[in-house]
Order: structure tokens, then C-alpha cells, then sequence
């Protein structure tokens, strides 16, 4: 059977439609967002020269601090709270954040990752993972209201319900964690309610992998399988190919 | 005549009436269910009652007379030593039951119990007729075993319309042809790989000859390739309609060498969006972050890592697909069951299991079977 994703589109006014660009960019070597890595995400504050909405509208990176989605809230200390992931992306490798720590300290790859391992001991692999559906054009959010990992979506969530719920599968010792029966027919039944997927991504990795020496060059020795798992309505089935 | 010479006739059977039979026969046999389901045993006084009753009213509901039509009755006897019944006489339609052995047709223990419960089918062991509880205890055996699963969803299977019949990974014929893989079947395995989508079965994997064929395969792949650069792109894609409409406007040279050192198959199933005109737009940021690859599923050393083995148990074939016992064509689905507190086949678990079929084009539905007995059924689609 072929596999089809869904792309099921939301309702939304026509006159909020924004053309976005996937990436936001800047001009030439600048970095022209400035964010603070706070221990749980990077916040990075409004400027003229360079405002967060517009780095939420291309690509819809973050949350905006006192709204639902992106900072829309109007108020005037609002500020875009980017997840571990996005920051990493637009700070290392499309070059247009740069990331503080609380004393005001540039961050450069190796301490941010050592920052970013002490929240969560799987982020290169999540990064990795991360990275994979970025390069495919997915508008990628956190998948914590679907009890996943990312959420991922055509165009963004503006115009589309995400088509996948994505749990990344880390070759940690517990391997079977995502795949328990229990676990897995859970989050199927949330993703169905909205018509997704449930997308299982198993991180591969050699072992000379250090993931907390990781680098970027080293994030391309791993390797991704992907797993869609789908409750088959078996008694339905076989009634619609009684009736043909 | 006087009283004394009177004989009474009491009648040892009791007949019931026309009307008491409609009756009996359609007696609702639910359990009452009030309130939100529990999970849990209290263990409190309330709750010792309440199950007493619950069990009470099982029983008395398990064990009321039930009437049945005798007729149409097929006639069986249970082998022991070999674990099958035997057909001793036929009534109505046998085609999607049993196998035929010297001339004798047997039924399979969960095909027997099946017909049993339908009153299709009359029991005999040791000259005695089987009740409906023997015939559990007789045909799934007292100690808990796979044979419980097997039969709860060959019932359930074969109630929601399927023809349920015993997986045919290991008949003589598939076996013969196993035996002498010739470059032809390498070639069309290779194909229905990159075209298809579905992996290379372990007995092909396994032939001297695979490995050769690969070779050539992928030689003249590249000859291909280099002759005609401008369809570069549609021998790594599955998605013809996105490549079409792309070529047109692709036509840097540079970017076509990155493409050919690269050369990997992409069967990803989250292509998709790379049709986008945004992709297009930011092609150039777009392959940069490409850095993390799909694992490509011919890569052994996936296998050493300990994989549980799963076993195909039934094939699924449907009713108005012509379905004949004795040349079944490719089935509908194949069946994994998946018991109650087994994890999920991982996607290698997966691959591995697919792999030991013949037929691999028959997609595989796992079927969960939940602590309550329910089942349920899963597809997968794997990269």
C-alpha cells in the first residue's frame, strides 16, 4: 500500500495569510537577532533593525512570550522565546542569531552545546533529527501538546494541520521506550484526532559517536529510519472491498 | 379395569414449545455494564460483592440451555498426536478450510473451534461428542499459549469477512523456486526495490548471484546516468510528477556533480514538501542543512544489533477475489500478532520480518492483542 502524508488545511481567513520564506535572512555576515540562552530556550528581544515577527513569519521559529503562537500580543516587552533546535539552526547554521548566555557571554558552538546537553541529554540527536526534516521543507514545532517531540507541517500552522507527530528515537539503551505498546497506541490516538501521523525517527549512530563532543561535521556520520505506524481499520476495510 | 393396571408415561425429555425456542435460541447473553470502566482492584468489601455477583451472572448466563439447529453439521475427529481434526463428513462450503493430507481432509485447531462455535461443525473425540468448554480446553490446551491469540484473531478476522488461512511461507512450491534464484529474480528484486519500495527478500539477499547483479545493476545505473545528466534527478526519486516540473528549471551544472557523488536512493517518506516552490527558492539553504542521511535499508550492519523475531502467522485473503485452497494466489495482508505486552516491532524488527516472505509485495498488519482481549490492527510504512 502506498503511503500518502496528510495535508489537511485549516480554516483561516484569507486576508492573515502571509507569504513566508522558510529561512529568515539578513544581509551579509550579520547576525542581526541578538537572543540570551536562559537554560530552557533562547529569548531574543524586539529591535527596530531587527524585529521578531518577521523572524517568526519566515519559518515560524518560536513562540512569542505572551501570545499562543507567534508574538502577536502587541505588547511592548514581548519577546520570542526560540526552542533549543531553532536557535542552534539560525545561530550555526544559517548565521542570523547570536546567542548569549545570562552574563552576556557570545556563545560559540561547543559551550552552547554543553548548555544545551544539560537540559536535555538527547539534543544532538534531536538536533539531528531536527535538521533532517529541515532540509525536507517542513515547518517544524515542538510536538509537547501532542506528547511528541516535534510537530511538523506544510507551509506552517497557519494554513495546514501538522501532518506528523514526530518522536525521535534516540540508539539510547532503552530502545524500545517509543515502541511499547502501551506508549505508542497512546499518542496514535492523540495524533488521530487531528489527522496525523505518527512519525518514529531512529537516530543511527557508529559507535565512535560521542555525542557530547558533537559537531556538525561530526552529526553527519548519523543516520535516520523513518517509521510511520498507522491504526488499520481492518473491519472497514474489508467491507468497502466487499461492495465494489 | 381397575386402577391398579394403570401405567404412567412420563416423558424423560421435556420438548419445549414453538414459541419457548425462538426464545432460548435468541437469549441476550451481555454482562450488564454500569459505570466507568476500572483498571484496578480496590480490594474493598464493595467491590468482593460486586465481582461475587458479576461472576455469578456469568455463570448463570454461560451455563443456560442454549438451542442450536442440528442439522448442518459437519462431522470431525480430533488426532491428538497430530493436533488436527479430521473431516469425516462434509456440510456446505469448505473451501476456505482445512488441508487436504493423503486424501483426507484435516482443519486446523483454531479453523475446528471456529466452526464449533458456529455450530458448524460436530466434534468427536474418543467416540464422544465435544461440548463447546471441552473443545477449549481440548484444542488450545489448559497452559497458556500462543494458541489463545491465534484463535481469538482468526475468529475475529474471519468474522469481520476475511478468509483466514495459515501463513504460506514454506510450501513446496515457494520452496523449490528459493532453491535456484537465477539472475532474473535478482534483477526484478533490485527493481522492485528502487521502483517499489519494498525491500530485497533474505533469500535473494542470500544467492551467490545478488551480489553480481548489483554490481552490473548499479554500473549501469551510472552509465545511465552520466549519458543523460539533464533526468539525473529521477533515478533518486520515486516522485515523478515533483521532478518533472523541476528539471525545467534546473540546469546548473554544479549541482548536478553534488548529486552524483551523493547517489543515494531517497525513499523517504517525507518527501513531499520538495515539490514546493519555496524548496526551489531556497534550494541552495536547503542542501546545506541536508547533512543527516536516511539510513539505507541494504546496509547489513544494521542486522547484527539483537532483533527479536517475529513471526508471520496468518494470510489474509478477501472473499470476492476468487480464493481457491488449493492455488492461493497472493495474499491481501500478512499477519504479525503482536501479544499483549510485547513492544512494537522496531523499524529493522520490521524490515527483518519482511524479508523472510517470498511474496514480499504482501504488506504486512500487525495485530495488537490488548490485555482485554480486544484487537487491533496496525500498518506500517517503513523507509
Amino acid at each position: 500500500m502506498e503511503f500518502v502524508p496528510h495535508f489537511k488545511r485549516k480554516r483561516s481567513n484569507s486576508k492573515d495569510k502571509i507569504k513566508i520564506a522558510p529561512f529568515p535572512l539578513c544581509a551579509e555576515g550579520q547576525r542581526g537577532y541578538q537572543g540570551v540562552f536562559t537554560g530552557l530556550c533562547v529569548e531574543v528581544v524586539d529591535t527596530e533593525q531587527a524585529r521578531i515577527r518577521t523572524l517568526h513569519d519566515n519559518g515560524c521559529y518560536g513562540k512569542g512570550s505572551c501570545s499562543r503562537g507567534g508574538p502577536v500580543s502587541g505588547e511592548a516587552d514581548e519577546t520570542l522565546l526560540l526552542g533549543l533546535e531553532e536557535a542552534c539552526l539560525l545561530t550555526f547554521f544559517l548565521e542570523v542569531l547570536e546567542i548569549r548566555d545570562v552574563l552576556g557571554n557570545v556563545m560559540d558552538w561547543n559551550s552552547y552545546m554543553q548548555a544545551a546537553l544539560e537540559y536535555d541529554k538527547d539534543f544532538p540527536y534531536k538536533l539531528a533529527a531536527y535538521l533532517y526534516l529541515k532540509s525536507k521543507n517542513w515547518i517544524i514545532k515542538s510536538g509537547i501538546k501532542f506528547g511528541g517531540d516535534f510537530l511538523i507541517y506544510k507551509h506552517g500552522p497557519r494554513e495546514f494541520h501538522a501532518s506528523f507527530l514526530v518522536l525521535v528515537q534516540t540508539p539510547a539503551e532503552n530502545i524500545h521506550s517509543h515502541y511499547a505498546a502501551k506508549n505508542l497506541k497512546g499518542v496514535q490516538r492523540v495524533a488521530e484526532t487531528s489527522d496525523k501521523d505518527v512519525l518514529v525517527l531512529s537516530v543511527n549512530q557508529f559507535p565512535d559517536f560521542e555525542p557530547k563532543l558533537a559537531t556538525p561535521t561530526t552529526l553527519q556520520s548519523l543516520t535516520i529510519q523513518e517509521t510511520v505506524i498507522r491504526r488499520f481499520n481492518y473491519s472497514a476495510f474489508v467491507q468497502t472491498k466487499q461492495t465494489k | 379395569m381397575d386402577g391398579a393396571n394403570l401405567i404412567g408415561i412420563t416423558s424423560k425429555r421435556q420438548f419445549l414449545s414453538a414459541t419457548d425456542l425462538i426464545v432460548e435460541r435468541h437469549a441476550e447473553v451481555e454482562t450488564p455494564a454500569i459505570g466507568l470502566k476500572r483498571t484496578s482492584i480496590e480490594g474493598t468489601p464493595a467491590e468482593e460483592e460486586e465481582l461475587k455477583n458479576a461472576y455469578a451472572n456469568l455463570r448463570r448466563q454461560l451455563s443456560a440451555r442454549r438451542i442450536e439447529r442440528q442439522a448442518g453439521r459437519a462431522v470431525a475427529h480430533w488426532h491428538e498426536d497430530q493436533q488436527a481434526a479430521e473431516v469425516l463428513r462434509k456440510d456446505g462450503k469448505f473451501e476456505s478450510f482445512g488441508y487436504s493430507k493423503q486424501g483426507k481432509l484435516y482443519l486446523e485447531y483454531y479453523e475446528a473451534l471456529f466452526l464449533l462455535e458456529l455450530n458448524r461443525l460436530q466434534l468427536e473425540y474418543c467416540e464422544m461428542i465435544v461440548s463447546v468448554e471441552q473443545a477449549y480446553v481440548l484444542l488450545l490446551g489448559e497452559a497458556a499459549s500462543e494458541k489463545f491469540n491465534n484463535y481469538l484473531v482468526y475468529s475475529t478476522l474471519s468474522r469481520a469477512g476475511y478468509i483466514v488461512v495459515k501463513h504460506q511461507a514454506n510450501t513446496t512450491t515457494s520452496t523449490s523456486t528459493a532453491a535456484v534464484v537465477t539472475s532474473e529474480h535478482c534483477i526484478w528484486a533490485l527493481l522492485d526495490e528502487a521502483l517499489g519500495h519494498k525491500p530485497v527478500p533474505a533469500h535473494i539477499k542470500a544467492s551467490s548471484l545478488y551480489k553480481a547483479t548489483k554490481e552490473r545493476w548499479s554500473e549501469v545505473k551510472q552509465q545511465i546516468m552520466s549519458h543523460q545528466t539533464t533526468t539525473l534527478e529521477d533515478d533518486n526519486s520515486l516522485d515523478f510528477k515533483f521532478e518533472t516540473r523541476k528539471r525545467k528549471a534546473q540546469s546548473q551544472p554544479q549541482e548536478q556533480s553534488k548529486r552524483i557523488c551523493r547517489d543515494k536512493p531517497t525513499k523517504s517518506l517525507v518527501n513531499h514538501l520538495k515539490a514546493e516552490p519555496s524548496f526551489k527558492k531556497f534550494q541552495e539553504i536547503f542542501e546545506k542543512l541536508d547533512i543527516i542521511q536516511l539510513q539505507l535499508t541494504d546496509d547489513d550492519s544494521e542486522m547484527n544489533k539483537e532483533l527479536r523475531h517475529f513471526k508471520i502467522s496468518f494470510d489474509l485473503h478477501l472473499h470476492n477475489e476468487g480464493f481457491r485452497r488449493s492455488a492461493p494466489k497472493s495474499p491481501t495482508f500478512s499477519v504479525v500478532i503482536l501479544p499483549t505486552d510485547e513492544p512494537f516491532p522496531t523499524h529493522d524488527e520490521l524490515l527483518q520480518c519482511w524479508r523472510q516472505q517470498l511474496s514480499h509485495a504482501v504488506p504486512l498488519l500487525v495485530i495488537s492483542v490488548s490485555e482485554s482481549k480486544q484487537i487491533q490492527a496496525f500498518l506500517y510504512y517503513i523507509s
